[in-house]
């Protein structure tokens, strides 16, 4: 039960992780590239709203993401 | 150990190069032309009030610095008055805003190089800037010193040459009638764009770890900047309408080569882009120095990881302060995002401004025996005065920087909580915003899969919304329930 549960830990941690760093990569993609404003029907007054939740999506992710790690890392 | 072994190596001329080095950045050469448009030559008038604004916040910064002469500036004050989030929350806006500056700096300066041989690289050569100067900060900090004067040196050596050039030369189109094409809110809304040029001069606080007799060095230092960059800032804006009118200026991509153009023929682009140059590179410098020691400063204190507090052996910096903060700068400047980190820095800038006045009214109050070898004159007049136009300022500035204000400030509160709370305590909040982006992703993957939704994407990315709306609830669902179940075993 603990061996499993430090795997889904270790793994949950690494995908939110993961999805913090894409996080990141498409609010930069949404400020810099017209094309993706265009694609996901974003308004140009809105790109500063969209990268505020994206970047604090990122943020918590990783925060959590980190945690996860830690957390079974340390009781190894 | 720790703050004594800072060797204090920086006297009167390399702390005053200090100051002069990181206001005078690269954005000076370029922010004349759209501030002209404003104020038109009642710019002049701008430049000196400016100049005086900033020399009354710098006056807080005299008297702090000589009464609690350690490493930090703004967190240093803000942590003797406050403590706490506050401090934290001032030297977390410090840290950023200067490793910050030293990406726009050294973005700047590529920029600017890549004027004169357009074959070159902007991000690379802006990563291989942030690289050069972290490495002679952490050689040592008198060879900070000793770069930054020969910079400075160099730097007003050829703004010298471009003003001597100017009064010698007979005058252009340009005349010294003073009008304002946006009349007093014009004139209002240029102060908020040039004050930007007048910020920097704090590096001085934040260096004055390592100044030699800080008592008498730092107010002498920073009054000596202040007037210096008054003097400087106001001979070049009357030369400029010396020779041109405002109207010209408009649109100009670099309008201070434009303007020397006009009287110095090539030679004065040459002039002016090399002394944007050494401006950029001498900013990137001061901010380097300066993004370090706010982290030396947080890790003393406990706020930072210890690892940011760690002295070289031989060289006696921070040397993994400095590399973690370029490290940072360095992903920022290869980004090339100009825009971002200019609001970023100047929010952060403005609201330290904000927080030392508040920290001088404070310590006047609280600690009146506290030995002051400087005093603010016309107190409490001067730092309220401070603080009405820092704030005046901040909403003057593009409406994102208070958006931006507001993230740096919720990253700067998590960073804050995760480090001074309980880990049991993290576990819980955090699982407690899993449980709230999972129920929010399930509610966007229903609301797309009914159609409700206002909003029309195309059909190949609607699906790809979908998927991933799923994903992250299922995801975020299983790690809230990993982090609070946590809490409970630990508790248990």
């Amino acid at each position: 039960m603990g061996r499993a549960r430090n795997l889904v830990s270790l793994s949950i941690g690494f995908i939110q992780c993961m999805l913090g760093g894409i996080a990141v990569v498409f609010a930069y993609l949404v400020y810099a590239t017209p094309q993706m404003r265009e694609t996901l029907v974003i308004a140009s007054e809105e790109v500063y709203l969209c990268m505020f939740v994206a970047l604090i999506f990122s943020m918590l992710s990783i925060v959590s993401g980190l945690l996860l790690m830690h957390g079974e890392n340390s009781r190894e | 150990m720790g703050e004594t072994r800072l060797r204090r190596e920086l006297g009167l001329l390399e702390t005053t190069m200090m100051g002069i080095g990181g206001a005078i950045c690269a954005g000076v050469f370029v922010t004349l032309g759209y501030a002209a448009s404003l104020a038109g030559t009642a710019l002049i008038i701008v430049m000196v009030l400016c100049g005086i604004i900033n020399l009354f916040t710098m006056l807080s910064y005299a008297e702090l610095g000589a009464a609690i002469p350690t490493a930090g500036g703004e967190y240093t004050f803000a942590k003797a008055s406050f403590g706490g989030f506050i401090s934290f929350a001032t030297g977390w806006f410090e840290w950023i805003s200067n490793m910050f500056y030293a990406a726009f700096s050294a973005v700047g300066f590529a920029y600017l190089v890549s004027y004169v041989a357009p074959w070159v690289n902007v991000p690379l050569v802006s990563v291989v800037t942030v690289v050069i100067f972290s490495l002679i900060n952490i050689k040592g900090v008198k060879e900070t010193g000793v770069t930054q004067t020969l910079l400075v040196v160099v730097l007003l050596g050829l703004l010298g040459v471009f003003v001597a050039w100017g009064l010698a030369t007979g005058s252009g189109a340009g005349g010294f009638a003073l009008s304002s094409p946006g009349g007093f809110f014009g004139v209002l809304r240029a102060s908020a764009f040039v004050f930007v040029v007048y910020l920097g001069g704090e590096a001085i606080a934040v260096s004055q770890g390592e100044v030699k007799n800080p008592e008498r060095t730092i107010p002498r230092a920073i009054l000596l900047t202040c007037f210096s960059l008054i003097f400087i800032y106001t001979l070049v804006t009357v030369i400029v309408f010396r020779v041109v009118t405002p109207e010209s200026l408009a649109g100009q991509a670099s309008p201070l080569a434009f303007v020397a153009e006009q009287f110095m023929g090539p030679v004065g682009v040459v002039v002016v882009t090399l002394a944007g140059i050494i401006a950029a590179l001498s900013s990137v410098n001061t901010s380097t120095m300066a993004h370090s020691r706010v982290a030396y400063a947080l890790a003393r204190d406990g706020y930072f990881p210890k690892s940011f507090f760690h002295l070289h052996i031989r060289f006696s910096t921070p040397h993994l302060a400095i590399l973690i903060g370029s490290i940072l700068a360095a992903a920022v400047a290869a980004t090339g995002v100009v825009n971002f980190v200019t609001y970023a820095t100047d929010f952060g800038f403005i609201i330290g401004f904000v927080f030392v006045n508040l920290s001088l009214i404070k310590l006047r109050r609280d600690k009146p025996g506290l030995r002051r070898p400087f005093r603010v004159p016309l107190y409490p007049l001067t730092p309220i005065l401070c603080i009405v136009t820092s704030l005046m300022l901040i909403f003057f500035l593009d409406p994102s920087t208070l958006f931006l204000g507001a993230q740096l400030f919720l990253f700067g509160l998590v960073a804050y909580y995760v480090r001074m709370v309980g880990y049991g305590r993290v576990y819980l909040a955090v699982g407690g915003m899993n449980f709230g982006i999972s129920a929010f992703s399930a509610l966007l993957a229903v609301l797309l899969w009914s159609g409700v939704l206002p909003v029309v994407l195309p059909a190949g990315v609607g699906l790809v919304v979908f998927v991933v709306a799923v994903f992250v609830s299922i995801t975020y669902l299983v790690a809230g329930f990993l982090e609070v179940t946590r809490r409970s075993e630990a508790r248990g």
